[in-house]
């Protein structure tokens, strides 16, 4: 039940272009892609961003998500990626205001804006690891308290169950699978199982997070 | 809050401190669920109550958390229509459309007309069909169980035309990207109609005998309202949106598979209380059939899919008298097609609220990211606003009037 805290919303809506021009004036970068209209904004700015957004009518917040982007072919950029997906009322405008974001960077919540966004950075939180400064109940939301790690981040193996074998050995599929492939097995160390009485997979060796940072620097 | 009607006229009621005097209470904190059944699968919800007035109440979700989107990150473009019914398990066709609309976007398929209609008709069958799951399972929170057996009935029969055309029940799989799996089977157009038929007799059945009782009216109306303001606030749309006065409609807003053409409306309510969102369900179920029958009118024999090579499997005649045909059945069932770099997202109306898969592709034969936009994690987030100084026991039909499916909240 959260109140915008800046007083009566400005009355004019401006039309979308304009919109987009302020952003751009905040630094925004504005790309076209089939129809979908994204802006890339700074981290510092996507709080006024999404303020004038709702100032111009784009009063829904429908959605925020994250993008992992470690193993996306050829990107040069931050690591992370998070998408706000905002739209009018009558559902015919819909801009996409994106932050980028390296590892251990946050970003300030918007739950004082929509309390709706409350869940969707507790999940962005939950399956990314972003943390959201002044959110007031960032906890994990979808996955089990016990599991470690984000499972979006595409260093986050496939989640099968590690088999145990009659002579009491454990077969990890990850590192199985590592084994198989040449590639290690992740860096975040996801312990095989969520609950007691399974063994834990290897910790993740420096040379994985050399080799992780090597893909990503493209060379 | 306002007040409370009942058979005999307004209720005024006093908080329970007010009528004992100069008397502390302390608050109570109680957990619902989530093995329990007005919780409508695995929900759980921690309440803390001042006598029976509820004070703060926190959603608990993830018990159904299965990891679709990872999933799906993981498997070809064609194999994500396995995995996108799986989520709302009461509405698969349109959880299968929001995907498949998605990729077409991607891959800039031509989905032929006929393909369009079947898909019209069977999403808005399903709507039907969620809704009638909807108010079985609603007035059976509030200790109705007849209409249960009558909706259960009419699904009954909607179940077997989706699974004459699909072969399943529930988990339906049956679209594909550029159109769908195979065509309809012959007798299709006679099932329809004949659910059609029934229907509209029984739904003026079901609006006396649900809409117009006054245990119900007594229940619901004035009860749990969400205002407008909150409604955006705190992200609700589909039919519970509409209930509380948001005109939003992806069919009309941003028509997809070509509701342009037809003739409906959309009903909207701005009470905001149980009675508006139940309201709202049953006028939908009305323009849906009708919608059904449109396209139905219009079903043209034709393909339905599309002849692309690239994206849709070459038809089994042609395998055993081209090679070409061979060569591309192998490269798309081992290794799927290739869209181009891009990301998209397509909203589309489930019947639960805007439901769209935001799909990046990196050029590779696999989705490099796939985020359901699920509508029933954010219409959660209304229960609290709207159940807040409300009764413990409005409280349970109240979640039963967002028409939460847990499988759509937790992926």
């Amino acid at each position: 039940m959260t109140a915008p805290t800046d007083g009566p919303e400005p009355v004019q809506v401006r039309s979308f272009d304009a919109l987009v021009n302020d952003l751009e004036a905040l630094g925004g970068k504005r790309s076209d892609f089939k129809g979908m209209i994204s802006v890339s904004v700074p981290k510092g700015s996507i709080i006024e961003a999404l303020r004038q957004a709702r100032a111009a009518g784009l009063e829904m917040l429908t959605d925020i998500h994250g993008m992992d982007y470690l193993t996306y072919p050829g990107h040069r950029g931050k690591r992370f990626t998070v998408i706000y997906n905002v739209h009018d009322v009558a559902g015919r405008r819909r801009l996409f205001l994106r932050v980028d974001l390296d590892e251990g960077e946050s970003l300030p919540t918007a739950t004082g804006l929509w309390s709706g966004a409350s869940f969707l950075e507790r999940e962005t939180f939950d399956m990314l690891g972003v943390v959201f400064d002044g959110h007031p109940d960032l906890r994990k939301i979808l996955t089990p308290e016990d599991l470690e790690g984000h499972p979006h981040r595409k260093d986050f193996p496939l989640g099968e169950t590690p088999t145990l074998f009659n002579d009491g050995r454990f077969l990890d599929p990850a590192s199985f699978r590592a084994g198989l492939s040449g590639r290690d097995a992740g860096l975040t160390g996801w312990k095989g199982g969520a609950r007691d009485g399974v063994v834990a997979t290897q910790k993740p060796s420096n040379a994985a997070v050399a080799s992780v940072e090597r893909e990503r620097s493209g060379s | 809050m306002s007040p409370r009607t009942t058979v005999e006229g307004p209720v005024t009621e006093r908080p329970f401190n007010e009528q004992l005097g100069d008397f502390e209470t302390k608050h109570m904190r109680i957990n619902v669920g989530p093995q329990h059944p007005s919780t409508h699968g695995v929900l759980r919800l921690v309440v803390d109550l001042d006598g029976e007035r509820i004070v703060s109440l926190r959603p608990h979700v993830g018990y159904l958390h299965t990891g679709f989107e990872k999933t799906m990150e993981n498997r070809t473009y064609q194999q994500g229509v396995t995995y996108s019914n799986r989520m709302d398990y009461v509405n698969g066709f349109a959880h299968d459309l929001a995907y498949v609309l998605g990729v077409e976007k991607l891959v800039e398929a031509r989905v032929p007309e006929r393909a369009q209609r079947v898909r019209v008709i069977l999403t808005e069958l399903n709507r039907i069909a969620s809704h009638l799951v909807f108010f079985g399972t609603t007035l059976l929170d509030m200790g109705a169980l007849t209409p249960f057996f009558y909706t259960m009935r009419e699904r009954e029969t909607l179940q077997d035309i989706f699974e004459s055309v699909s072969g399943v029940r529930m988990n339906y799989g049956y679209y594909r990207i550029g159109g769908l799996y195979r065509d309809v089977p012959e007798d299709f157009e006679q099932q329809v109609r004949a659910f059609l038929d029934t229907f509209a007799r029984y739904i003026d059945q079901y609006k006396t005998l649900f809409m117009e009782n006054d245990i119900l009216l007594a229940r619901t109306r004035g009860v749990a309202v969400l205002s407008r303001e909150q409604a955006l606030d705190y992200g609700l749309t589909g039919p519970s949106a509409r209930a509380s006065g948001v005109a939003l409609d992806y069919r009309k807003a941003q028509p997809y598979s070509g509701y342009e053409d037809y003739d409906f409306h959309v009903p909207v309510y701005t009470e905001g209380d149980i009675w508006a969102r139940m309201s709202v369900r049953m006028d939908e179920m009305v323009e849906s059939a009708y919608i059904a029958r449109q396209a139905l009118d219009r079903l043209e024999p034709g393909p339905v899919i599309d002849p692309d090579r690239r994206i849709s499997l070459p038809p089994r005649s042609e395998l055993e008298n081209s090679m070409e045909a061979v060569i591309f059945h192998f490269k798309l069932v081992t290794e799927g097609f290739h869209p181009p770099r891009g990301e998209v997202y397509v909203p589309t109306e489930s019947a639960r609220g805007e439901l769209g898969y935001y799909i990046v592709s990196d050029g590779g034969s696999m989705p490099y990211r796939v985020k359901v936009r699920a509508p029933s994690l954010a219409n959660l987030q209304s229960l609290e606003p709207s159940s807040l100084g409300g009764l413990f026991a409005d409280m349970v039909i109240n979640i039963a009037s967002f028409d939460p499916v847990l499988g759509d909240v937790d992926k």
